[in-house]
């Protein structure tokens, strides 16, 4: 192996990607959970509760449901705890860290960030259980729901980035965080601003946030796919769904607001800035009710995706 | 190891079963949960809609002849180790429905309770504390 290959896998495994995405997304849970509970006025758990749910699961003992097909069951939270680990080390960090080109462009992470939700699928239709095929088949009229907004919204930060720098489109990452540096971020670029939209509404659905917690939904059909898991798969899933969050909020971030000062400030610049976003949607979460399966779709179909034209005709219309 | 089996006690989730109960139970489980006043989260519980994710297990009622089967069936899918508490007078005495042609409880006659909270109902905060036990003859267990 190279030295190249052997640095690509030490940016998967162990950072930005791996175990640091895992403790970066667990001590943001744990901040989410606190954010709420003070919000409701509780006092609420330990900020590393999430760390100690995390060990206990992994001491617990693992059931597999008759109905279930084992292989599958076992699998899908393997799969799907590694494609994250693959996209965190694909989200540069500027000034800090910038992604192996090995790895792939914007469209492999888009690829990359649809597989929790297939996992999610496959997980409740393999685990055998009524409740696991009702979550199956609401996450994905969700996913087929906000598949476009978001793809739309990826394509015109890619086509417009590419308008500036002269290219027909920039699927590179790491470039277009680094036009954002020299010359300012998307945040501040009106012409950005219905795709930085489209991002912000997607958040939610991707990560399971009310009102979008549809598919999981645990007081109406017991967290769905998850019904049937326990133990050690549960416990991957539940690292699945925190390096999940990183990768969606460090992508938004390396999307429309990347700057940051170079060495280890921009590393702390990051984590600032991934907190902001966990308090605003702690607030979200808990100032607003669960939707109805139908309700959220035709809420995606709708805004989201017009948002979504609006961004791509902007981006469009600056070549 | 010792510390890792430490920081795992500290995460017990609950998972409530209706046994047949008139709710009243039920409803201030609720309130140990949904009211700022008596938070459960802070013992690092969290209720939880499967009972396979569930570490003690919180029964109410008085185990009625219909719902017998199906409680014990739940009870089974709990993974070890678990704790049983018996919240209410119901599932220990029977309760207000005691000698009821429907009522097959005391509950302990099928399943090992570990804590009982009486009361009719209990007030949140005796719930909070049989909880608290719980977690300490869980921790032993686990
Ligand atoms: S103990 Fe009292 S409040 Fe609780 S279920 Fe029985 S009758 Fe209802």
């Amino acid at each position: 192996m190279t030295t190249e290959t052997l640095w690509t896998l030490a940016t998967v495994l162990v950072f930005p990607g791996g175990l640091f995405a895992l403790v970066l997304g667990l001590a943001l849970k744990g901040v989410e959970r606190r954010a709420i509970a003070r919000l409701q006025r509780r006092i609420g758990p330990p900020l590393v509760q999430p760390f100690y749910d995390l060990l206990k699961l992994m001491r617990k003992r693992t059931l597999i449901p008759d109905t279930a097909n084992a292989f599958v069951f076992l699998a899908v939270p393997v799969a799907g705890l590694a494609s994250m680990a693959v996209a965190a080390g694909m989200i540069p960090i500027a000034g800090f860290f910038e992604p192996s080109p090995l790895l792939g462009n914007l469209v492999v992470l888009f690829y990359l960030i649809s597989i929790p939700a297939v996992s999610l699928m496959l997980a409740g239709s393999a685990s055998g259980s009524p409740y696991g095929a009702i979550g199956f088949s609401r996450e994905m009229a969700i996913v087929l729901a906000y598949e476009g907004p978001i793809l739309l919204s990826l394509v015109s930060v890619a086509l417009y980035a590419g308008a500036l720098t002269g290219q027909p489109v920039l699927l590179n990452l790491t470039e277009i965080v680094r036009y954002q540096q020299q010359h300012g971020a998307f945040l501040f670029d009106p012409w950005m601003w219905p795709a930085l939209l489209t991002y912000l509404c997607f958040i939610p659905a991707n990560l399971g946030i009310a009102p979008f917690d549809i598919p999981e939904a645990e007081s109406e059909i017991l967290e769905g796919p998850l019904v049937e898991y326990s133990g050690p798969p549960l416990g991957l899933m539940k690292m699945m769904s925190v390096t999940k969050a990183v990768v969606v909020l460090g992508l938004g971030i390396a999307l429309f607001f990347p700057n940051g000062p170079a060495g280890l400030a921009g590393l702390l610049v990051f984590i600032i800035k991934c907190l902001v976003l966990v308090l605003a949607v702690s607030l979200l979460k808990a100032a607003v009710g669960r939707m109805r399966i139908d309700q959220a779709v035709l809420f995606y179909l709708k805004w989201p995706e017009l948002l979504g034209f609006a961004g791509l005709a902007l981006a469009i219309a600056r070549f | 190891m010792d510390f890792l089996s430490k920081a795992a006690r500290k995460s017990p989730w609950l998972y409530r079963i209706n046994a047949g109960s008139c709710n009243g139970c039920d409803v201030e489980l609720a309130t140990t949960a949904c009211i700022p006043r008596y938070d459960v989260e802070r013992l690092g519980c969290q209720y939880c809609g499967s009972p396979k994710h569930a570490d003690i297990v919180l029964i109410t009622g008085p185990l009625t002849a219909r719902v017998k089967d199906k409680v014990l069936r739940v009870y089974d899918e709990i993974p070890d180790p678990k704790v049983t508490v018996a919240i209410g007078v119901c599932p220990i005495s029977g309760g207000v429905f005691r000698e009821s042609y429907a009522i097959e409880g005391p509950i302990d006659r099928y399943l090992p309770v570990d804590v009982n909270v009486p009361g009719c109902p209990p007030r949140p905060q005796a719930i909070i504390e049989g909880i608290a036990k719980a977690i300490e003859i869980w921790a032993k267990r686990a």
